[in-house]
């Protein structure tokens, strides 16, 4: 009697380890638009953090989820991916940010020369900030 | 890593202020495969900086370790936060000259590039093979090679020896336009 107890204890205890391990293994990714952002800055002031000292901005900035405003000045798609570029004071840099599936195809609704808000990942700093799985914020 | 940030930043000014013939993307595409016998792992990065001197025929490509997406999150976070060490070593570069490149034409042709591939800090020579293409407005590259893990100091646990390939094969495809500021 006392060994069965124990055995459906210990069957139990496996169940729950393997379901918690099977949620772990299949655990999903952020969800950016569901989730409030890190960080609200303008495009310019974070190209210049990033171009004032890379190191520090990378410790800032990296894998959070970051609200950008800025300029629009090139709108493009590339292999089914949006692209925004956010203009900045800068002349060679700006910030990339890269759409996602479902904010791609609201690309149409975005201009040149418009002033918008977008929510993404920031991955990094090559000659621009950039940024990943962007959603178009509607103010 | 910082002294390979300034000499890619020193080589791009140097690119940018001699105002040559300069062809660069901003949205290369690099992804990569692992075929181990559990499973197996690609991820995608669209994000790679790579930039063609088609004067002087050197190359230069810049990678954040953090845009590869993968499939799933977890595999992503590992890949980051145990094997590539992405706070760490935040890039991934490629510095070469492509041999030969002045006899590129618009046909697509097999061109070998010998540099030095930085990953997880550690920089190692290398020479790839890649197709390359010449047009009035593009230079059009792509192609593949094999990463060991171990020439990168990337090590894999035991436990997930059989999820992770030891060899990576990693592809690239990089459509460079004129660089116009």
């Amino acid at each position: 009697m006392k060994t069965k107890k124990i055995g459906i204890a210990v069957l139990i205890l496996l169940l729950i380890v393997a379901f918690v391990a099977y949620n772990m293994y299949n655990k999903p990714h952020v969800n950016v638009s569901e989730t409030s952002s890190d960080i609200t800055i303008t495009a310019a002031e974070i190209l210049n953090d990033f171009t004032a000292d890379e190191t520090s901005a990378n410790a800032i900035y990296l894998e959070k989820i970051i609200e950008v405003t800025g300029v629009i000045s090139d709108i493009k798609v590339e292999r089914q991916k949006g692209i925004i570029t956010l203009k900045t004071n800068d002349d060679f840099g700006s910030v990339l940010s890269n759409l996602s599936d479902e904010a791609t195809k609201d690309i149409s609704s975005l201009k040149v020369g418009q002033t918008v808000t977008l929510k993404g990942i920031c991955t990094g700093y090559l000659m621009d900030v950039i940024l990943v799985k962007c959603e178009i914020i509607n103010d | 890593m910082k002294i390979f940030t300034t000499l890619f930043c020193f080589f791009l000014f140097i690119a940018i202020s001699n105002g040559q013939e300069q062809y660069l993307t901003k949205n290369g595409a690099i992804s990569f495969f692992s075929k181990a016998p559990i499973e197996d792992i690609t991820a995608d990065n669209n994000q790679v900086l790579s930039i063609v001197d088609a004067t002087s025929g050197k190359m230069a490509i810049s990678i954040l370790i953090k845009s590869f997406m993968f499939k799933k999150a977890l595999m992503q976070e590992h890949f980051n936060e145990n094997y590539l060490e992405s706070d760490t070593f935040p890039k991934a570069t490629f510095k070469g000259v492509i041999l030969n490149f002045d006899t590129l034409k618009d046909t697509a042709t097999k061109l070998q590039v010998k540099g030095v591939l930085t990953i997880h800090g550690i920089s190692k020579e290398k020479t790839i093979e890649a197709n390359f293409k010449r047009t009035k407005e593009t230079i059009l590259v792509d192609g593949d090679f094999i990463v060991v893990l171990d020439e990168f100091n990337v090590e894999i646990p035991a436990v997930v020896e059989k999820n992770i390939a030891k060899q990576i094969k990693v592809s690239f495809n990089f459509n460079h336009t004129p660089y116009k500021k």
